[in-house]
């Protein structure tokens, strides 16, 4: 622990307080927020923000349980292939990044799949300490910070390339983030994330809504909320990436039952932490989910399907090297021609 | 204080994971139960129909003495 800044090590109660002092040096629009004690409450990056989904202590505490299980990395296959496909799109990079960082990084699924050639030095971090004690091997140089993803405590313009994945589906203020993510980009600089879409575990949520519809007269949400497809490109743009790319895979795993599913997301560390969610889930509520899922989604061979909705998403900082979109008026040909481009090719090569 | 809801002391989850854990055994003594149950409810979900409370409450009932019966064969 003796390399992690003090800040950083504060107990519970005064890490919301070390935080806010944290947030209002690096952002001005924090300021204000030092003077209010929050003790205990459930707290906002800004004191008015409706941004205050998800209970990041709970988050936290969740990471470090499922990482301390004896078998943790039996649960392990989601979070694998989905830092394989994000390496995959930085391999489609010809470059060679000097310096990167890894938001949210776990057990180091991204790392793993890294070589030295493209990446030379690497920063990874996390919310839960357990996870970055027992990281992967790996053949690049690392340095593990223990940071929330939404506070990074790092300089502008520091790396060439910042990689997530699955981790940013629990920050509570999404844009911020972004932001974030942009300043410590160097101009030039790539971001290439991976997080849960709004498709995931549709068939948990609607099993959980029905059941508890019919045997309780109303229902909570259970499943977190997610982000649309949509309002990613937006949040991209407004944080002021260009080049963007965002686009969406569907993993689909078979489970014997709804009961695998929800042990297999605990494992996961992907256990609910909305402030939202009900705790309790009733036995019967239960049994008649397990019976709904199976009869509604089952397949022939008595296993559930669950589906991962995995949005990818690629954005770049600025730089005079990038294309640029073309002056108005400056076009050459005109769509009302491409009827005849053959003759003109004909023509010219006449 | 502690968290805003207070989490059962751990010999309770450990009952509690033994219990779900035969679930699934159970679940497939139950299966056709399970389905009618499961029928009924994506039925009320078709077209105008609303689902409420209890709607296929004889179908759950059904579903859970058979889980009952079986949970008591297998103890």
């Amino acid at each position: 622990m003796s390399g992690i800044p003090c800040r950083l090590r504060c107990w519970p109660a005064r890490y919301e307080r070390c935080l806010l002092f944290f947030s209002s040096l690096g952002h001005p629009s924090g300021s204000g927020s030092i003077a209010r004690s929050t003790g205990w409450r459930p707290w906002s990056s800004r004191l008015d923000s409706p941004m205050n989904v998800f209970d990041r202590k709970m988050k936290r505490r969740q990471k470090n349980w499922a990482s301390s299980l004896p078998e943790s990395g039996k649960y392990d296959y989601l979070k694998e292939e989905v830092g394989s496909r994000v390496v995959d799109r930085v391999f489609d990079i010809v470059r060679t990044f000097p310096l990167a960082l890894d938001i949210g990084c776990g057990k180091g699924y991204i790392a793993e799949n890294l070589n030295k050639e493209t990446v030379q030095t690497l920063f990874q971090v996390d919310i839960a300490e357990n996870v970055l004690k027992h990281p992967v091997e790996t053949e690049i140089p690392t340095y593990r910070v223990l940071a929330d993803e939404e506070f990074l405590p790092f300089k502008e313009n520091t790396f060439d390339l910042i990689l997530s994945s699955l981790s940013l589906h629990w920050v509570n203020d999404l844009p911020r983030a972004f932001k974030q993510i942009h300043s410590s980009l160097k101009a030039n600089g790539v971001f290439i994330g991976a997080m849960m879409g709004g498709e995931t575990l549709y068939e948990l949520r609607c099993s959980l809504q029905l059941a508890e519809l019919e045997r309780e007269g109303g229902f909570a949400p259970h499943v977190s909320p997610f982000t649309a497809v949509t309002d990613l490109g937006n949040l991209l743009a407004q944080a002021g990436f260009t080049m963007l790319t965002v686009d969406i895979d569907e993993i689909l795993v078979n489970y014997p039952g709804i009961f695998e599913v929800m042990e297999d997301l605990q494992g996961m560390g992907e256990s609910n932490c909305a402030w939202s969610r009900k705790p309790l889930l009733h036995r019967d509520t239960m049994l008649a989910a397990a019976a709904v899922y199976k009869e509604m989604y089952g397949n022939d061979d008595g296993s559930v399907p669950a589906t991962f909705q995995i949005l990818y998403m690629i954005g770049w900082k600025p730089h005079e090297s990038q294309a640029q979109p073309a002056q108005r008026g400056s076009a050459t040909f005109s769509f009302g021609d491409l009827g005849n481009i053959s003759k003109r090719m004909t023509k010219k090569d006449k | 204080m502690a968290a805003p809801r207070a989490m059962p002391r751990r010999e309770v989850w450990s009952r509690t994971r033994e219990k779900l854990r035969s679930f699934p055994h159970l679940m497939a003594a139950c299966a056709a139960e399970a389905s009618a149950y499961g029928r009924c409810v994506a039925a009320n979900t078709q077209g105008s129909k609303d689902l409420r409370k209890d709607k296929c409450a004889n179908e759950f009932q059904a579903l859970k003495n058979c889980f009952t019966v079986n949970a008591k064969k297998a103890r």
